[in-house]
């Protein structure tokens, strides 16, 4: 059996159904071909790391999913809802690398930001006319990750860490069931990076979302996710359980990119001796 | 130890700096702005001679003249110096005229808040991706900046008659076009990020306007009406020459009456009007922390 049918079988085993389901996703910017048929299965509870160099299209597939990237083809399915193209999901939230908040608001402010999606223009205004019972929620959302003590300060003024927990207490205002991480850690300093991995896999385990990562530590995926897929070329390179993943798998995961590298290195130098 | 140009293997060529289609075009260049402003000198008749020919009438200007009729009677003009420094007719209304080019800029500024701000937020990519609106308000600003203030207040004052009024209006107008399209700007510029984030979870394009793009722009938004203001009352003492109220209508009262020592004064407190409201425009930015 192939270690892909593996780790479809065991999420499916663990929850049933997936909750996020893509299939076929095919994305290209001009002549550059950055998804090719991408297929991927997220279940409730689970978290799931994408590895892969940069261009394999882990960030473009998350990007597709929440609507910011309109796909050529292919289908996108939360909880047995297709998506439409280029239109954001009620159910999925994303966080980002550079963490995106407002930081001129109050982190309270950019909680209740989540939950713009669900009201009218004349209960979202301003932030002063945000219903209390939205404020509540938010107040939950920042006390689920462990910062409702902070909740008038200015988000410019947390940690990188704290700040990206934030941005998770706005997804969860969104009411979010499938959360997307776009390297959620590459800013940040390891403590912190343990900080919010832990959270994230607390939020699967906990409250039954599904999430998933695109991670540059192979380490931090190890450890903190159910299954790891490898993308290379827009297409799955392997979808294995996290303990199953060896040093070898993501070094040869990364090691076209490498080549690629130093070939366009060596291009420019053996350009200037042709020009003698 | 061993030298990089001996490691390095064939030498390298070093790219040149300048290559000669780079050079003939700077030589064409330059040739054709020679001629542009020899051609612009003689059409407004521009000789620095003629300035100093006339330096002698200059003089008269600045210092009287006195001047003697064919019936013998010789009359003093008065110059521009010494200043008309009178406290009751001069200095004192002087003082009033120029608040009031004060409040005329003020009152300009602030009453185009509203509609800019409108049509910064149509005219700017982040907050309006609808292309014909956009297109829309881009086009009323570039209608509306195209006429100057003075070209307004004559309008308003041929309206309603003299007075400071046409002018608060004409300014109004015009800022509406001019600072519209700085605050467009300065929305064009914002981070995108958190304008994502907010489409993500289903912001509409005017919920991340407020949510995430005014908060991000607003200390520049500030700065650029504080810049806006300093330019307003400099444009009220113009828009006073052609008959908006202010110090700028009383400088054409007196030079009109050859009062040119009264006019100097107002041109002095003119001067001190605008270094005050520089430096304090300067200064609030300064706070606010922007420049």
């Amino acid at each position: 059996m192939s270690e892909r049918a593996i780790g479809v079988m065991s999420a499916e085993q663990r929850s049933g159904t997936a909750l996020l389901r893509i299939e076929g996703l095919r994305k290209a910017f001009g002549q550059k071909t950055v998804l090719a048929g991408l297929s991927l299965e997220v279940s409730s509870g689970e978290v799931v790391s994408l590895l892969g160099a940069n261009g394999s299209g882990k960030s473009t597939a998350l990007r597709c999913v929440v609507g910011l990237e309109r796909p050529d083809g292919g289908t996108i399915t939360v909880d047995g809802v297709t998506a439409r193209r280029a239109e954001p999901m009620p159910t999925v939230a994303m966080v980002f690398q550079k963490i995106h908040l407002v930081p001129r608001r109050s982190v309270l402010d950019n909680v209740c930001a989540g939950a713009l999606g669900r009201l009218s223009l004349s209960r979202s205004w301003s932030v002063l006319a945000f219903p209390r019972e939205v404020q509540a929620e938010a107040m939950a959302c920042l006390d689920r990750v462990g910062l409702a003590d902070r909740a008038r300060e200015r988000a410019g003024r947390l940690s990188g860490g704290q700040q990206q927990r934030v941005a998770v207490a706005r997804a969860l205002c969104q009411r979010a069931r499938v959360l997307l991480a776009d390297e959620p850690v590459s800013a940040l300093d390891p403590a912190a990076s343990e900080q919010v991995m832990n959270l994230l896999r607390s939020l699967a385990d906990d409250d039954g979302l599904a999430v998933a990562a695109v991670l540059h530590q192979p380490d931090l995926a190890r450890r903190y996710s159910d299954r790891i897929l490898g993308l290379a070329g827009g297409r799955l390179a392997f979808d294995s359980s996290a303990s199953e993943v060896t040093d070898e798998t993501v070094a040869n995961l990364y090691r076209p990119a490498v080549e690629a590298l130093e070939a366009a290195e060596r291009r420019p130098a053996a350009e200037m001796r042709e020009l003698v | 130890m061993t030298s990089l140009t001996k490691m390095a293997g064939p030498a390298l060529t070093i790219p040149p700096r300048f290559r000669p289609a780079g050079v003939a075009a700077g030589i064409a260049i330059t040739i054709v702005l020679v001629l542009l402003h020899w051609y612009a000198a003689v059409q407004t008749n521009t000789s620095p001679q003629d300035l100093l020919e006339g330096w002698r009438g200059l003089w008269n200007f600045l210092f009287g003249v006195d001047r003697t009729y064919p019936n013998g009677k010789t009359v003093h003009q008065d110059g521009a110096f010494p200043l008309d420094l009178r406290w009751a007719e001069t200095i004192r209304p002087g003082l009033e005229y120029c608040l009031l080019t004060i409040w005329i800029g003020l009152l300009g500024t602030t009453l185009s808040i509203p509609v800019a701000l409108f049509f910064a937020v149509i005219s700017s990519r982040t907050t309006n991706r609808f292309v014909p609106l956009w297109l829309v308000g881009r086009g009323v600003m570039s209608v509306l900046r195209a006429v100057p203030e003075t070209v307004y207040a004559l309008m308003f004052i041929a309206a309603v008659g003299f007075g400071a009024f046409p002018g608060v209006i004409a300014l109004a107008i015009h800022n509406v076009a001019v600072m519209g399209k700085l605050w467009s700007e300065s929305m064009d510029e914002v981070d995108q990020g958190p304008v994502e984030a907010l489409r993500v979870a289903g912001a509409s394009p005017t919920q991340s306007a407020v949510h995430a793009v005014l908060p991000a722009v607003m200390p520049s938004l500030l700065g650029l009406l504080l810049y806006r203001f300093d330019t307003n009352v400099r444009s009220s003492v113009i828009l006073g020459t052609v008959g908006a109220g202010g110090i700028g209508f009383f400088i054409k009262t007196e030079v009109d009456s050859f009062h040119f020592d009264t006019m100097m004064t107002y041109v002095c407190m003119v001067v001190v009007l605008i270094i005050v409201i520089d430096l304090f425009s300067a200064w609030l930015r300064r706070k606010v922390g922007t420049v």
